[in-house]
């Protein structure tokens, strides 16, 4: 019996000894994204009576699309300002004293379930030493109009998944695709979402500064943009993925299509735009061949994302 | 989490064995308990006619319905009527133990050692529905299991061996001990091997292995008709190169742990209940750092763990004989894959091989023998299984089949007949069965799965039907004195036969992958299997023995199925002398014919090997021993078979030792 006794042991040691842990599924995408529920202000004004509050997710600026939430609050009795008329116009100022700005909704909506004005944004460049943003915004109430300009900060977007290009198509005009969700992608099918502008070049010579007609965007309606997503990463051979769908536009303005990521790692997402009689106006197809071994060639219209 | 897993049933273990070493009184006892083998289909001790130290995979290869898909020197896939191993049930002891490696690098069979098996039970189709659904037939690997005994006995066999190829060295030994009332059965296996070399003396890199296994099993006698059994193997694999494929093997490790009740009856209509709880758990984790040529360096890990019930009843009434089992388990199976960029610092990509599948089922199976009259015998009996299957991460399967449900739950009848005939030196028999099947884990949620052999990635459909099997068999034998014929035949018409179909869809993850590949159904598949065996004692001491194998598979289009052997045969003589016994065999395969190009197969030549051994058996004071010599492949042919995965050479001449004491 202490044969056995030893022999017992023997195998408890072994089998407690090193062995591999499963990977946790949820900390695994988690890895390189951080999602973000929660919108926070951003900036803070004071204007006469009132206080404007501009929220965003995660309370940040990002370069890339952005959602924005304004509140305005009368300070002397402590309630929301309903119903107003809001413009809100971002601009990015160079060294040189230029202006320019990015797609955004000049004129927000009033929600009033949520009692807040909903815009958007996209900042195609971040803030540094060179450039900077500021927001000029006005609103009316009582019949007064307020106008009030803000320095912004916009923070480079560290979720590729949100990522953004910008681009002149065939026929000369300035497009912008920005990445809206997902945020935080899964190996799975992932509803694709994207803003499609385009620069409404002015007609008439520049007003007083600033001129909204001179920094106008329009949601572009109508186009396709064709989607092949891949594994640009020289081992992966540009993998590409099956039953993906091209970026159709919804009523909600944005595009949608569906991306399926097969694995984790470095994606690239393939871009062909289409406008409405089926002409490309930007980006070329990408060979379906698989070449281990050589970095992916991408389309001349891409994005990258990484999760 | 795997630690407290294998940590738990260890201390159980560890506890009864304690509680088992009390000694008890002399008391009347049933010498038979251990030994109720009603229905034994195919019984042979471990050990071939040419080799006695043998390895399990060698053991099987010995049966002439078993062919071997090989991928190295190490864990050979078996292939029942030349079926690859998701369409056989193979268990041990009943028990159902799932392998953790995508790429099946370890079958059930590379977790067990022939030093704890005393026979392996081979049924063919439906008649071996016993342990659950299956369409080719059943492999189970049964333990040993010394009887309880009046006297206390401890008896034990060691054995040593040395192979020159590959410079094998193995040393297995076993030791019983048996009273009244307490049995234990303890076990211990160890084999290291380096590579092996081919038939051109040149050497085959990565087909070492190093594999330990050890077992112990507690019997107590709790009344003089019952009795409790506690069982457990672990075995560890190390280091074991796959030359066939584009990594090895790091660690692969098996608990298999069961208690046992077994109750006997007198009386009555009921002979004998049989109830055994299980549990097992294995881990497998692949290596590549091996291979510097590999473009791409992977992890990928896989983990099945198992929990089973089996139930086991023997009913006798007058010529009518009957055993009704009741299986249950539950298996949980998860494998990973993380591909490492170029450049390291960079993000690796991860992807579920196996998105954590649940697989459950529970079934009845009730087999029947009427012994109509001394020469004829009629079987039949049926099963019903309800097979249920789960996702956890649904999401993969999504990607090639949007939509697909999370759970699928199956129906998997079984019914089989058959009738035998004793016709003074003929006999006959004849039998049909029809049967359903489940897909496995890879078949139905299988995700990139690279197949090295056709070079395909591999994509599980969730919505697969059952495969449904309509078999008819038959055999004819005549038998005199000094002679035996015996022919076999089946013919299975297998209704949605699951196979990987080239998909329009995707591209492939692995690098050295051409496409992607989805397991799809068939309309429906046929096989053929044949198989001639005879024997002649040509003088009193010298015998001879032949087999002769014939298989043929086709798909709907007439198109051949692949890993289906060839025309082949053995031929044996086998010469006693006193002490001394000589064998010499001749086996072989004719060219592959009907080959498979469109599953990856190219035309396998023709093959013979010549072996031959001899043996001496003495004592030692009083140990029986047995020493052995012997040569495989004599005339260092070079040859790969047709299941040769990626045509790998065969082994060249080798030379074997080995020695055995008993005690």
């Amino acid at each position: 019996m202490k044969e056995i006794s030893f022999f017992m042991t023997a195998i408890l040691v072994a089998v407690t000894s090193c062995t591999l842990d499963k990977t946790d599924y949820e900390d695994e995408i988690s890895t390189e994204v951080t999602e973000h529920f929660d919108y926070e202000t951003v900036v803070s004004i004071s204007e006469a009576q009132y206080q404007i509050d501009i929220a965003a997710l995660n309370g940040t600026f990002y370069k890339g699309y952005n959602e924005i939430r304004i509140q305005i609050t009368n300070t002397d009795n402590n309630t929301s300002v309903n119903n107003a008329e809001i413009t809100f116009l971002p601009l990015l100022t160079d060294t040189f004293g230029n202006t320019s700005s990015g797609p955004h909704q000049y004129q927000l909506d009033y929600l009033s379930a949520e009692d807040y004005y909903l815009g958007y944004t996209v900042f195609p460049e971040e803030t540094d030493a060179s450039q900077y943003w500021e927001v000029h915004l006005s609103f009316t109430n009582e019949d007064v109009t307020h106008n009030v300009t803000q320095i912004i900060t916009v923070e480079e977007q560290t979720n590729m998944n949100l990522n953004m290009t910008s681009f002149t198509g065939n026929d000369g005009e300035l497009y912008y695709i920005a990445l809206v969700a997902p945020q935080k992608p899964s190996i799975s099918e992932n509803e694709l979402v994207a803003g499609l502008y385009k620069y409404m070049t002015p007609t008439q010579e520049a007003g007083n500064f600033p001129d909204q007609s001179q920094f106008s965007f329009a949601k572009v309606e109508d186009y396709t943009i064709r989607l092949d997503p891949r594994m640009p990463e020289p081992s992966m051979g540009n993998h590409s993925s099956p039953n993906n769908e091209d970026l159709t536009p919804h009523s909600d303005g944005l595009y949608y299509g569906v991306v399926n990521y097969t694995m984790t790692g470095n994606w690239t997402l393939n871009l062909i735009l289409e406008n409405e009689f089926g002409e490309t106006l930007k980006g070329t197809e990408v060979s379906t061949e698989f070449t281990p071994g050589i970095e992916g060639t991408k389309s001349e219209l891409f994005i990258d994302i990484l999760f | 989490m795997g630690k407290q897993i294998f940590i738990t049933p260890i201390f159980l273990l560890y506890g009864l064995l304690i509680t088992g070493q009390n000694k008890t009184k002399a008391k009347d006892s049933i010498v038979a308990l251990d030994e109720v083998e009603l229905i034994s289909v195919i019984k042979k001790k471990i050990e071939t006619d040419m080799k006695m130290a043998v390895s399990v995979d060698e053991f099987l290869a010995s049966s002439d319905k078993i062919s071997f898909i090989k991928r190295g020197a190490y864990a050979w896939e078996p292939l029942l009527n030349n079926m690859s191993s998701e369409r056989a049930t193979i268990t041990i002891d009943g028990m159902h133990v799932f392998g953790a490696c995508t790429d099946k690098m370890d079958p059930i069979s590379s977790y067990v050692e022939s030093n704890n098996l005393t026979a392996i039970d081979i049924a063919s189709g439906q008649e071996g529905n016993m342990h659950g659904a299956t369409v080719a037939g059943s492999i189970d690997l049964k333990r040993k299991s010394t009887p309880f005994s009046v006297t206390k006995q401890w008896k034990g066999a060691y054995q040593t061996g040395f192979e020159v190829n590959n410079k094998q060295f193995f040393n297995l030994g076993n030791l019983s001990y048996a009273s009244e009332k307490f049995v234990a059965d303890a076990s211990l296996a160890y084999r290291k091997a380096e590579n092996y070399s081919d038939g051109n003396s040149d050497e085959v890199e990565h087909s070492q292995f190093k594999k330990l296994n050890a077992s112990l099993g507690l019997a107590y006698k709790t009344s003089d008709l019952s009795s409790v059994k506690v069982e457990a193997i672990y075995d560890e694999a190390k280091d074991v190169g796959y030359p066939a494929l584009p990594m090895d093997l790091w660690l692969s490790r098996a608990l298999i742990t069961s208690a046992t009740y077994k109750q006997l009856f007198e009386e009555g209509l009921f002979q004998a209940l049989d109830t055994k709880v299980y549990f097992n758990a294995i881990e497998h984790y692949m290596d590549d750092t091996t291979r510097p040529e590999n473009l791409v360096h992977m992890d990928m890990p896989g983990w099945s763990t198992t929990y089973g019930l089996l139930s086991n009843a023997h009913l006798k009434k007058k010529s009518f004989s009957s055993e009704i089992q009741l299986n249950a388990y539950n298996n949980y199976s998860i494998a990973e894959m993380r591909m490492y960029p170029q450049d390291r610092s960079e993000r690796s990509m991860f992807a579920y091989s196996w998105p954590g599948v649940t697989t459950t089922f529970a079934g009845l199976s009730m087999n029947n023998t009427w012994k109509i009259s001394d020469r004829s015998l009629l079987s039949f009996g049926g099963a019903l299984g309800v097979n249920y299957n789960h996702s956890k991460y649904v999401e993969f399967n999504w990607i090639f089949h949007p939509g697909t449900p999370q759970e699928k739950t199956r129906i998997l009848p079984s019914l089989h007949a058959g009738y035998q005939l004793n016709l003074k030196r003929f006999n006959f028999n004849i039998g049909g069965g029809y049967g359903h099947r489940a897909p496995s884990v890879s078949e139905g949620y299988g995700y990139y799965i690279y197949n090295s052999f056709d070079r395909y990635d591999y994509i599980g459909n969730p919505d697969l039907d059952n495969e449904i099997s309509y078999e008819v068999n038959a055999s004819a034998g005549y038998t005199i004195d000094r002679f035996s014929l015996n022919a076999n035949v089946n013919y299975f018409y297998i209704d949605n036969y699951i196979i990987g179909r080239i998909l329009s869809l995707g591209s492939p993850m692995n690098y050295q992958s051409i496409g992607v590949k989805g397991y799809t159904s068939l309309d429906y598949a046929t096989l053929f299997n044949f198989s001639l065996n005879g024997s002649y004692s040509i003088l009193d001491n010298l015998h001879w023995n032949g087999t002769l194998t014939y298989a043929r598979g086709k798909d709907n289009n007439d198109n051949n199925l692949p890993f289906i052997r060839p025309l082949s045969y053995q031929t044996g003589l086998h010469f006693q002398y006193n002490k001394l016994s000589l064998q010499s065999s001749l086996n072989g395969d004719l060219e592959q014919i009907n080959y498979s190009p469109e599953y990856g197969e190219d035309q396998t030549p023709s093959y013979t090997i010549w072996n031959v051994s001899a043996d001496y058996s003495f004592r030692i004071k009083n140990y029986k021993t047995v020493i052995q010599v012997g040569a495989e492949n004599v005339l260092n042919e070079y040859y790969s078979t047709y299941a040769d995965w990626g045509n790998i050479p065969r082994m060249g001449r080798n030379i074997f030792t080995a020695l055995k004491f008993n005690f």
